[in-house]
C-alpha cells in the first residue's frame, strides 16, 4: 500500500484495523507488513493477516483531552489512552467515543483503565466540506454499555430454499435520544453520519446471519444523506466489512449506492433476490442496506417542521437462498412522478411538500402497492400476521394500517418511529428488523416501503424454521436499542450539534 | 578515541517569540556571539550542520540552506536535519573523518508563525497513528504517567509524592531558569501552582508540567582537536556520543513507562567516552515535560527504574541546586531546561549543549555550578518525537 496515497493507507489500515501476526514467533502488529522484526528474513510468507475489527480489546491507561488539537475540537472533552488487544500482544491508541462530557468534570482514569472496548467506526476528525470524509475504527466504547461485544461466528450452511429470502439482518442506531412530547428519536455522536451507520449496520448483519463476508457478491446502499454528491457509500462498507473476496487492496463484489426518497433500499430487496437466484450468477448473498442520518432544516427555517421527526439509524438485510429466515413469496412497486418532498443539489436540507404529502404521495402510494400485492399472492388480511409501513410519523402509518384492514396487533410492533425517529432509508427496514425479532416460523410478514417522489415497494415475507436459531447471534436487537439503559437524552440545542457532525 | 571534536564557542538567542525575527535573523543572531567569542569570520567556516524540525511547514521555507547562504554569502556544503544532535552527529563524524576541520553546527526553530496549528503539526509529525486516533502532544506524555503509576503500583502516600515530585521539577526547573537570561522564562513558581494547574484542567499533568512553544536558534562552533587551542584555552570536547531509534507509534513499543532510545544510547555513548555514569556531573535532559525529566533519569542510569520521584522529591524538599542520589552530586537543567529555556525543537539541543560548555568552562554567569569538585564532565539527553530518536552527548574539559 506504500505508494498509495497517505488517506488511503491510514482508511484501509484505521477503519478495519488489520494487523499481523508472525506464525513463527506469535508477535503481532497493527501496521502490515511482510515480514517480523525479531524473525527477520526467515519469517517472510509466515505473517497471516488478522484484523481487530471484530475483537474486544481493553483501555489500559489513558487521560482526559479538553484541548484537542484543531481537528478534534468539534468533539469536545473526551478520553483518550491506549487499547490492548490479545492480552497485551498488540497495542493501539485510541479515543472513546459516545460521551457526551461536562467542562469540569473530574475522572476517575483507574476506574475506567482496565475494561473491555469494542472498536467502533467513526468519523475519524473534522476537515474542510470540500474534503474526503476521513474514518477510522480507533474509537471505543465498552464493551458493558450501549454497545456490546459480539463474536463473529461463521458457519456452515445447512439448508438450502427453493426461493430466495433474508439470512440476516442487523439494526444500528445510536446511544443518543432527543424526548419531545411522546416521540424519542435516535441522534448520532458528533462522529457518525450515514457511512458510519451503514456499516455498523452491515456488521451486525454479519454477526446475524453467520455467513462468510467474502460470499458477499454485491451490496445496496440506500440513503440520502450521503455526505458526498459523487462517491457511493457502498464502496466504503464493501472495504471495511471485506465483502467479496479479497485481492491485494481490493474487494471481489458489486458495489452500488441507489436513491428514491426513504424506499431507496427496500427498492433492491428484490434486486438482491433476484440476483442471488439467477442460476448463472455465482453470486450467493447479497447485502441491501438502507441508512441514514434523516436531515430537515432548523425549526425555525423554511423545511423545519421535519426537523420534529429525523432519526438516526440504519438496518441491513442479507438475502440469499441458504439458511434463510424469512422466504420473499412476491413483490409489487408502483411509482408517479409526485414532488412531495426533495431536495435540490447542492442544499443542506430537503423541502417538504406540506398538506400535499399524505393522500397524494404517502396514501396513495402505499395504499396501491400493499393491495395490488396482497391481490396478487390471493391474501387476505387475516392471513397476514405482520403489516410493516413506511413510518414517516406516528399517524400515517397507523392510519394506512387500519385503512387496509389490519388489526392492531398487525401492525403495532412495527410502529418504531416514536423511539427512533423517521430513519428515512431506514424507516421501514426498521420496522421490517422489529417484526422479523419477534417472528415465528410461517409468519407473513407483509412490508410497504414509501419513497417521496414518490414510489412504493411492498413485499411479502413468511419467516421459515431457521429465524428462530439465528435469534441468538444478535443482542443487538431492535428492542435492546430502543429501551436500553445506556441511552442519553439531549436537549435540542446538544441534538443540533450532534446532529451537524464533525 | 582519535581527532575527536571540539566545541571552541557556542552561541544562542533568548528562547520565546520573535514575531519580528526571520529564522534567518536568529541565526544570524547566534552566529555572531558564537563567532565574535573565537574571532573567525564565516568564510573560515568549511561546512555548515543545520537543524530544523519543520521551517518547510512552519515558514514554508524548503531549502533552508539556500536561505542561509543568500544571507551569508557562504557558498560552504550545508546540510540540514532535524534536531540539533543529528547535525551535531554529523559535524563530529566529518571532524574526525578528517574532512573538515572548522564546522558550523546550527540550531533553528519559528513554531510561533504557524498559531494554533502548530499542535496539530507536531502530533501528526511525532506520532501520526496516536494523532488519527485523537492524541495532543500533551497526552502522550500523560499516557506515560498513568503507566508508569500502574507499572509500579504507585498509591496513596506514594502517589502524592510522585505528583509533589513532578511539581517539583518544574519548580527547580523555573528557578534556573530566572538564572538564565536567555531562557523563555525567567520567573519562578510555586508546587501550589503547578498542581492548581493540575486540578484546574482536570488532568494529570497541567500548564506547568509542560515545555512550551517556542523561537530560538543556536549554534556551535567546531574544530578539529589538534587546532582548537589556536582559538580558545577552553575547548569543550565531545568525548563520547550515541543515538538510538525506537517506533513512531508510541502505543506499540514494548514498554510504555520507559524510552528504549535513552537508555541504549546513554550505553554506548559511556562506552565511547570511557567513562562512567557517575563521572557525569552535569546533565542536560529532555524534559519536554516534568514526567520525562523524571523518567530521563531512571533510563539514563542514575536512578533505578520506578524510584526517580523518590530522589526528587528528597531532594527537592530543601532544594540545594542539585539532585542527590547516593551521596552524589547531580546538576541537572541548569539552563532551566526545556520547561523553563524553552523549547524550539530544532534549536534545542544546542541551548543543551551551550548550557554544558559554559558550565564546563565556567562561564555560566548567575547560574555557574560551584561545585566543590571541578567541573570536568557533562552529559546532554535530546530526543526527537515523543522518544522516537534519542541523542546522548558526553562533553568534557579534557
Amino acid at each position: 500500500m506504500s505508494s498509495e496515497p497517505i488517506e488511503r493507507r491510514v482508511s484501509y489500515l484505521g477503519d478495519r484495523l488489520r494487523a499481523n501476526r508472525c506464525l513463527m514467533c506469535g508477535k503481532e502488529y497493527f501496521e502490515i507488513r511482510d515480514y517480523c522484526g525479531k524473525c527477520g528474513r526467515k519469517s517472510y510468507g509466515k505473517m497471516v493477516k488478522t484484523d481487530l475489527f471484530f475483537e474486544k480489546g481493553t483501555l489500559e491507561v489513558c487521560t482526559l483531552i479538553n484541548e484537542p488539537t484543531n481537528k478534534f475540537t468539534k468533539l469536545g472533552n473526551y478520553i483518550y489512552g491506549v487499547v490492548s488487544f490479545h492480552d497485551g500482544r498488540i497495542r493501539v491508541p485510541g479515543r472513546l467515543t459516545d460521551r457526551i462530557m461536562k467542562c469540569n468534570e473530574d475522572i476517575d482514569f483507574s476506574a475506567l483503565e482496565g475494561r473491555s472496548v469494542v472498536p467502533r467506526f467513526r468519523r475519524r476528525y473534522s476537515v474542510e466540506k470540500a474534503d474526503v470524509v476521513p474514518t477510522i475504527s480507533l474509537a471505543f466504547t465498552f464493551a458493558d454499555e450501549y454497545y456490546p461485544h459480539q463474536e463473529y461466528r461463521v458457519t456452515k450452511p445447512k439448508k438450502e430454499y427453493d426461493l430466495p429470502g433474508i439470512v440476516g439482518y442487523g439494526v444500528y442506531t445510536s446511544r443518543f435520544r432527543i424526548k419531545e412530547d411522546n416521540i424519542q428519536r435516535s441522534v448520532p455522536f458528533t462522529d457518525e453520519d450515514s457511512i458510519t451507520a451503514a456499516v455498523e449496520a452491515g456488521k451486525l448483519a454479519l454477526v446475524h446471519s453467520g455467513i462468510d463476508s467474502s460470499q458477499i457478491g454485491k451490496i445496496y446502499v440506500g440513503s440520502e444523506s450521503n455526505p458526498y454528491a459523487v462517491k457511493p457509500i457502498a464502496s466504503k462498507v464493501a472495504q471495511v466489512l471485506r465483502l467479496g473476496e479479497e485481492e491485494e487492496d481490493m474487494q471481489g463484489v458489486d458495489a452500488v449506492d441507489t436513491e428514491f426518497a426513504c424506499k431507496a433500499a427496500t427498492s433492491m430487496f428484490k434486486d438482491a433476490a433476484s440476483i442471488v437466484n439467477y442460476p448463472k450468477s455465482d453470486i450467493k448473498y447479497a447485502m441491501v442496506t438502507g441508512s441514514d442520518n434523516s436531515q430537515a432544516a432548523p425549526r425555525d427555517c423554511p423545511g423545519g417542521e421535519l426537523d420534529l421527526f429525523v432519526g438516526y439509524g440504519a438496518a441491513s438485510f442479507i438475502f440469499g437462498k441458504r439458511d434463510v429466515i424469512a422466504e420473499i413469496e412476491g413483490w409489487y412497486s408502483c411509482t408517479s412522478d409526485t414532488p412531495d418532498f426533495w431536495r435540490r443539489d447542492g442544499e443542506a436540507y430537503p423541502m417538504h411538500g406540506g398538506r400535499f404529502t399524505g393522500d397524494p404521495a404517502y396514501f396513495k402510494h402505499v395504499r396501491k402497492s400493499s393491495k395490488k400485492l396482497m391481490d396478487k399472492l390471493n391474501l387476505k388480511v387475516s392471513d397476514v400476521t405482520f403489516f410493516v409501513a413506511h413510518q414517516p410519523n406516528v399517524q400515517f402509518p397507523v392510519r394506512i394500517a387500519k385503512e387496509l384492514g389490519f388489526k392492531e396487533e398487525q401492525y403495532l410492533p412495527m410502529l418504531q418511529v416514536a423511539k427512533f425517529g423517521n430513519t428515512y432509508s431506514g424507516a421501514s427496514p426498521v420496522g421490517l428488523a422489529a417484526v422479523l425479532d419477534i417472528a415465528r416460523p410461517n409468519d407473513r410478514v407483509v412490508v410497504a416501503s414509501y419513497g417521496s417522489g414518490a414510489g412504493s415497494d411492498a413485499y411479502s415475507f413468511v419467516a421459515t424454521d431457521q429465524i428462530l436459531e439465528k435469534r441468538k447471534n444478535q443482542k443487538l436487537t431492535v428492542k435492546y436499542q430502543a429501551d436500553n439503559p445506556f441511552l442519553e437524552y439531549v436537549d435540542y440545542t446538544t441534538y443540533r450539534r450532534l446532529k451537524n457532525g464533525m | 578515541m582519535q581527532n575527536r571534536a571540539a566545541i571552541v564557542a557556542a552561541g544562542r538567542t533568548k528562547f520565546g517569540e520573535h514575531y519580528e525575527k526571520e529564522p534567518e535573523k536568529l541565526i544570524e543572531e547566534a552566529w555572531l556571539k558564537a563567532a565574535l567569542e573565537v574571532n573567525i569570520e564565516r568564510k573560515d567556516l568549511e561546512a555548515c550542520y543545520l537543524s530544523d524540525y519543520f521551517l518547510p511547514i512552519t515558514n514554508k521555507l524548503g531549502l533552508e540552506e539556500g536561505f542561509l547562504s543568500e544571507l551569508t554569502e557562504l557558498h560552504a556544503p550545508m546540510e540540514v536535519t532535524r534536531s540539533f544532535s543529528s547535525a551535531l552527529t554529523n559535524a563530529c563524524n566529518a571532524i574526525q573523518a578528517g574532512r573538515y576541520n572548522m564546522v558550523l553546527v546550527g540550531g533553528i526553530e519559528k513554531m510561533t508563525d504557524r498559531w494554533d496549528k502548530i499542535r496539530d503539526d507536531l502530533m501528526l509529525l511525532e506520532d501520526p497513528w496516536s494523532y488519527y486516533a485523537g492524541c495532543t502532544p500533551e497526552a502522550n506524555h500523560e499516557l506515560l504517567l498513568r503507566a508508569y503509576i500502574k507499572k509500579y503500583g504507585l498509591r496513596g502516600e506514594d502517589l502524592e509524592k510522585l505528583n509533589i515530585a513532578l511539581a517539583q521539577i518544574a519548580v527547580k526547573n523555573h528557578f534556573h531558569g530566572s538564572r538564565n537570561e536567555y531562557a523563555q522564562y525567567q520567573r519562578k513558581i510555586t508546587v501550589e501552582q503547578v498542581l492548581k494547574a493540575r486540578k484546574d484542567a482536570h488532568k494529570p499533568l497541567g500548564l506547568y508540567d509542560f515545555a512550551p512553544i517556542s523561537d530560538g536558534a543556536s549554534i556551535a562552533i567546531l574544530t578539529s582537536e589538534n587546532v582548537a587551542k589556536k582559538f580558545t584555552d577552553k575547548p569543550v570536547y565531545v568525548l563520547g556520543s550515541s543515538s538510538a531509534t525506537d517506533y513512531l507509534t508510541y502505543p506499540a513499543r514494548e514498554d510504555l513507562t520507559h524510552f528504549l532510545v535513552t537508555r541504549n544510547s546513554i550505553k554506548t555513548a559511556l562506552k565511547r567516552a570511557d567513562r562512567n555514569l557517575w563521572d557525569l556531573q552535569l546533565l542536560e535532559v529532555y524534559d519536554q515535560s516534568t514526567v520525562m525529566e523524571m523518567v530521563s533519569l531512571e533510563d539514563l542510569g542514575f536512578c533505578p527504574s520506578g524510584t526517580a520521584w523518590k530522589t526528587v522529591y528528597e531532594s527537592c524538599k530543601e532544594y540545594k541546586g542539585y539532585y542527590e542520589i547516593d551521596g552524589h552530586k547531580l546538576y541537572v537543567n541548569m539552563s532551566g531546561g526545556l520547561k523553563a529555556d524553552g523549547n524550539p525543537l530544532g534549536a534545542t539541543g544546542g541551548a543543551q549543549i551551550f548550557e554544558i560548555v559554559k558550565q564546563l568552562r565556567g562561564e555560566a554567569c548567575d547560574r555557574q555550578v560551584k561545585s566543590d569538585k571541578e567541573l570536568k564532565c557533562g552529559c546532554v539527553l535530546e530526543l526527537e518525537g515523543f522518544g522516537t530518536k534519542g541523542y546522548t552527548y558526553i562533553l568534557g574539559r579534557d
